[in-house]
C-alpha cells in the first residue's frame, strides 16, 4: 500500500522556514491560505470565517483580518521569510501584501496566477446594469 | 438627470469589476502599470495595483477610480502615470463592455488610504502593547529606529497630548 505523502495530522508544530501565502481575492470574499514551500496547508482564513458577512465580507478590512490571521500562523511555525501568491481581482489584493509587510515576515516573491485561459471556454454573459 | 442611487452603486460595482479585471487581463493596461510585462516578466511582479473605490457622480458622467499601488516610489510613480495615460483607452473599453446610453468620464485618482489606514493601526497596536508592558511592569524598549522604511513618512512628529 502506498504511504501518504505526509499531511499536517498530528503534530502541528513543524518548524518551516519558507513559507507561501495564496490569496484568492475575488469580489465578494477574500481566502487566504497558509502554507510551506511545497505548498502542504498549515490553515487558511477567510473574510467569512473572520466574522464578518455579506457587504462587509467583500471589503479591504476584511481581507486584512483574514491575512493577519494566515500570517500569525505562519509566524508559530516559525517562518522568517514568505512569499505572496495572488488570484483574483478584488480588494484583497492590496491589502494581504501589506498584512505581511506589517507583521515582521521578510515578503519574498509576489507573484499573480490568475487563471488566464488562451481563448478556451467562452465566459459567462455579461451583467447588464 | 439625476439617476436612483441604487443604480449608482450598482453601475460604480460594475465599473469596479470591469476596469479590475482589465488590470489583471487587458495587455494595454498590463503594459502600463508594469514596463516589464512587455519584456514578458509579468508572473513575478514587482508593483500590485488595485482599484480602491470607484466614485460615480449621480448624472452617471463621471467616474473617480481610486488606485492604489503596492510598491516602491518609482513604481507607485510609475503605475499611476501610466494609468493616467489610458484614461481614454479605458473609457472606450467600458464603453464596449457596458451597456450605458453614456459612458462615463474616466478619471484615475492616486489613493493611499490603505497606507495612512495601515500606520494607524500600527500605531495603535504598538500603544496598547506599550500600555499592556506598563501594566506588567516590563520596562519598554526603545523604538524610535524600528520604522518601516517602506511606507512614506511625510507626518513622522506625532504630538501626544497629555
Amino acid at each position: 500500500m502506498m504511504r501518504k505523502i505526509g499531511g499536517l495530522r498530528g503534530s502541528k508544530r513543524r518548524r518551516i522556514s519558507k513559507g507561501v501565502t495564496h490569496t484568492r481575492a475575488s469580489f465578494n470574499n477574500t481566502i487566504v491560505t497558509a502554507a510551506d514551500a511545497r505548498g502542504q496547508v498549515v490553515s487558511w482564513f477567510s473574510a467569512g470565517a473572520c466574522g464578518f458577512g455579506g457587504a462587509r465580507k467583500s471589503t479591504a478590512f476584511a481581507a486584512q483580518t483574514a491575512a493577519e490571521n494566515a500570517i500569525r500562523t505562519l509566524i508559530d511555525q516559525g517562518v522568517k521569510r514568505a512569499e505572496v501568491v495572488i488570484t483574483g481581482p478584488g480588494p484583497g489584493r492590496d491589502t494581504a501584501l501589506r498584512a505581511i509587510c506589517g507583521s515582521g515576515v521578510v515578503l519574498g516573491l509576489v507573484r499573480d496566477i490568475t487563471p488566464m485561459p488562451h481563448n478556451g471556454c467562452r465566459p459567462p454573459k455579461r451583467r447588464c446594469i | 438627470c439625476m439617476a436612483h442611487p441604487r443604480r449608482i452603486k450598482m453601475v460604480a460595482q460594475q465599473i469596479r469589476r470591469e476596469v479590475g479585471e482589465m488590470l489583471i487581463k487587458d495587455k494595454v493596461l498590463m503594459q502600463a502599470i508594469l514596463p516589464e510585462a512587455a519584456l514578458g516578466a509579468d508572473l513575478y511582479l514587482s508593483s500590485v495595483t488595485t482599484i480602491s473605490d470607484v466614485e460615480i457622480s449621480r448624472d452617471l458622467q463621471v467616474a473617480k477610480i481610486y488606485i492604489s499601488v503596492f510598491g516602491d516610489e518609482r513604481g507607485k510613480e510609475i503605475a499611476i502615470e501610466g494609468l493616467k495615460s489610458r484614461e481614454k483607452y479605458v473609457r472606450m473599453q467600458l464603453g464596449k463592455r457596458m451597456k450605458l446610453r453614456l459612458t462615463p468620464e474616466v478619471r484615475f485618482i492616486a489613493d493611499d488610504s490603505f497606507e495612512r489606514g495601515a500606520r494607524v493601526i500600527k500605531l495603535l497596536d504598538r500603544l496598547k502593547e506599550e500600555a499592556e508592558r506598563k501594566e506588567r511592569g516590563e520596562t519598554i524598549p526603545d523604538r524610535s529606529d524600528d520604522e518601516d522604511s517602506d511606507f512614506d513618512d511625510d507626518d513622522e512628529e506625532i504630538i501626544f497630548v497629555e
